[in-house]
């Protein structure tokens, strides 16, 4: 560095090459660059990676199945157990939880007592790679679950009322939500595509009847009329059916926001000259939309669609919480959270609340990653600070 | 005065179009729920020990004017809905006006004062933020705004209610005590009120102000670059003078424009929150109305009443900004 600052002559190679490779470079591999200079950013980008592999892989990380199937009869609004080494029976190199007895009969009241046993003969032992439950994944069938005890079942997160494990559920809810998202922002992202495109590129009155409608759309609050929409939901309608209908109402009021900056940039591009060229070479508008006009600002499409998922993740949410998204055997953190606000909960089961944190984890996650890339994507963003 | 009255009447039209726009969405909604008031009626009449055939049904039906074409009743329903009347509930068989009420006017007033707290906060500190060097305060900024979005209100509520119960044994819920539930009005009464409706504005303001307090840094730091700040300077103007004078007009313009869509976020969150919060008195109502009865004529008047209120709130701040800024007026006629 001082050698060139010293003597400014014919640059040396490597500098020559660093040089080419920036002005040479991509969209993509510049605001790759930038991105990973935002040390926040990056680390979301991490947890959000580790979340999701998790969420694929739930049913292999998870010990038993989250639906009714996986219940354990003998441990029903059971606390969490905490794997242990040592106790005062001595330690034990493999970690282990105590069993729990459940009785009720004249001495307890005739109420449901747990015990919890903490002899060395009630020691029971975690184990790796234990055979359970079969499940399906990438279309193959497998019973090999990464961990389990010897005897009996293990809640590390404590089971629900009817002694479904919430580990196990909260893991499937990351997977639920994703592809609700995913599902959402695809379909909102198509619709934004098409009437954003058309409004920008044709300009002049249709433009302003589409930017009517968008801005009608958006004026509706969009939890109650999800509510709304959601209630004209069949009761014999299948938990998939509803899961699929669930993201596409989601994708169908998410649309405006996306609409309209498609539209702001196609306004702005399309005087340019090679649009001219393109119309003059007789290219149709949709070809000249689609290949032309949209490869300008993919990177900052895919920004927006990142910045719009946790919306939409946290929209089905609040949906189900209340009862009108998913409902079981889909498990979503809504549908987890449906009972909870019962004084019978809050006192005596906050284990429930477990699966909170993994989504606002999980949002945050989204959140920092999409605010990363905004600033990444912005090629007037360093000189701005 | 006159161009400011046309701009008016222009903003006015235009605020009536959206309306009915949106009057003739949800109107379409409600029309597409299977089972129409006639059957309801008959339905409950069934249930009464009468015994019923297809003629009743249709003898209803005329009565109730369901055979009128779709437009027709269209019409006739929006003529109602501008003047307040909603018809009645064909499930509740009350009348709706009368059923919202009230209820309405507290679940406005509620979304309202968040609004309020939201800005009452917002403005200082995202002004402060953007003035500022100070790096501590605008990490701790930033991570409170990421929070308002990942912690959506009805977590918060839950997390909030959660901490209630096991520490002080006290579940903050509801809107009014038990003793003033039914009673009329009186001073005793709003005293009452307001003890328990901090927390929901508390609740409902959260992520309002997250948002809002990043907006107005956002707007602030590009405003207080400008060349006519530095001139301002030059001239001698400092300190809270020049802020308030100069960037600070500016870069508030736009977020009295978005106050509209504000309210909207609020409004999308009430009906959650009121159900943690068992706020029977607002929001919850709506919930009532879809999950659990699917009575379309009262979550049509609710959406309309709330599209309303959002549009009249957009019409009040676009009057407000030509007011406040000549720029605006002109540009509308041009």
């Amino acid at each position: 560095m001082t050698d060139q600052t010293a003597a400014p002559g014919p640059l040396s190679e490597a500098d020559q090459k660093a040089k080419e490779a920036y002005f040479t470079a991509s969209q993509r591999q510049l605001i790759w660059q930038r991105f990973k200079k935002n040390k926040s950013a990056l680390f979301g980008a991490w947890v959000l990676i580790v979340l999701i592999l998790s969420g694929i892989f739930s049913p292999f990380l998870t010990p038993y199945d989250p639906t009714i199937a996986g219940r354990d009869k003998e441990y029903m609004n059971g606390a969490p157990e905490i794997p242990r080494f040592c106790d005062e029976n001595g330690c034990s190199l493999r970690p282990f939880v105590y069993t729990t007895v459940r009785e009720r009969s004249i001495k307890t009241n005739f109420r449901w007592v747990t015990e919890v046993k903490t002899g060395l003969e009630d020691r029971r032992y975690l184990q790796f790679f234990v055979e359970g439950s079969p499940y399906k994944l990438f279309g193959m069938t497998f019973n090999t679950h990464l961990f389990g005890v010897d005897k009996g079942q293990i809640h590390l997160f404590g089971t629900d009322s009817t002694g479904k494990d919430i580990f196990s559920r909260t893991f499937a809810a990351i997977n639920t939500s994703m592809a609700v998202g995913t599902i959402g922002v695809f379909i909102a992202f198509v619709l934004a595509l098409i009437i954003g495109g058309v409004s920008g590129y044709y300009g002049g009155w249709i433009d302003s009847v589409l930017q009517m409608l968008t801005d009608t759309i958006r004026t509706v609050p969009a939890i109650p009329l999800f509510m709304a929409l959601a209630a004209f939901i069949p009761d014999t309608w299948s938990a998939e059916m509803r899961f699929f209908f669930i993201s596409i109402i989601l994708g169908f009021i998410g649309w405006p926001t996306l609409a309209r900056r498609v539209r702001t940039h196609l306004l702005t591009e399309r005087n340019q000259e090679y649009v001219l060229a393109a119309q003059l070479c007789g290219a149709s508008a949709g070809h000249i939309i689609r290949r032309h006009l949209l490869p300008s600002f993919t990177s900052y499409i895919i920004v927006d669609l990142v910045i719009s998922f946790p919306y939409m993740v946290l929209s089905e949410t609040a949906l189900s919480f209340i009862g009108l998204g998913l409902k079981d055997p889909v498990n979503s953190l809504g549908v987890m959270l449906q009972n909870v606000t019962s004084a019978d909960v809050l006192l005596n089961y906050q284990w429930y609340f477990i699966p909170v944190i993994f989504f606002i984890v999980l949002v945050l996650a989204f959140v920092f990653v999409g605010d990363g890339l905004r600033d990444a994507a912005d090629p007037y963003s360093d000189s701005k600070k | 005065m006159l161009q400011f009255a046309r701009f008016t009447a222009t903003r006015a039209v235009l605020a009536v179009l959206t309306l009915l726009l949106v009057s003739f969405i949800v109107f379409t909604l409600m029309e597409l729920v299977p089972g129409d008031c006639a059957e309801r009626y008959i339905a409950f009449k069934n249930t009464q020990g009468a015994v019923i055939t297809v003629a009743d049904i249709e003898a209803e039906r005329i009565r109730l004017g369901l055979d009128k074409p779709y437009l027709e009743r269209w019409v006739k329903w929006v003529w109602g809905a501008f003047q307040g009347d909603f018809g009645d509930s064909c499930i509740l068989r009350l009348n709706i006006a009368q059923l919202l009420g009230d209820k309405f006017k507290i679940s406005l007033g509620l979304s309202l004062a968040a609004l309020v707290f939201a800005y009452l906060i917002a403005i200082p500190v995202g002004i402060y933020a953007a003035v500022s060097k100070n790096r501590v305060v605008n990490n701790i900024l930033r991570l409170v705004s990421y929070l308002g979005l990942a912690l959506p209100n009805f977590l918060l509520a839950l997390i909030i209610m959660l901490f209630a119960t096991v520490y002080f044994h006290n579940s903050l819920t509801g809107l009014f005590s038990k003793e003033f539930r039914d009673a009329a009005w009186s001073w005793a009464k709003l005293v009452d009120f307001l003890k328990h409706a901090w927390l929901p504005v508390f609740i409902l303001g959260w992520s309002a102000t997250a948002f809002a307090i990043q907006t107005v840094r956002a707007l602030m730091s590009d405003e207080i670059g400008k060349l006519y700040v530095t001139a301002a300077e030059a001239r001698g103007v400092s300190g809270r003078r020049l802020l308030m004078r100069y960037p600070a007009r500016h870069a508030l313009a736009p977020i009295i424009n978005s106050l509209g869509f504000d309210l909207n976020r609020i409004f999308n969150e009430l009906p959650v929150v009121a159900l943690i919060l068992t706020l029977t008195e607002a929001g919850s109502l709506l919930i009532d109305a879809l999950a659990k009865s699917n009575d379309q004529q009262l979550a049509g008047a609710i959406i309309f009443l709330l599209t309303g209120s959002i549009v009249a709130m957009n019409f009040i701040t676009d009057i407000l900004l030509a007011i406040m800024d000549p720029r605006v007026r002109k540009s509308i006629l041009r």
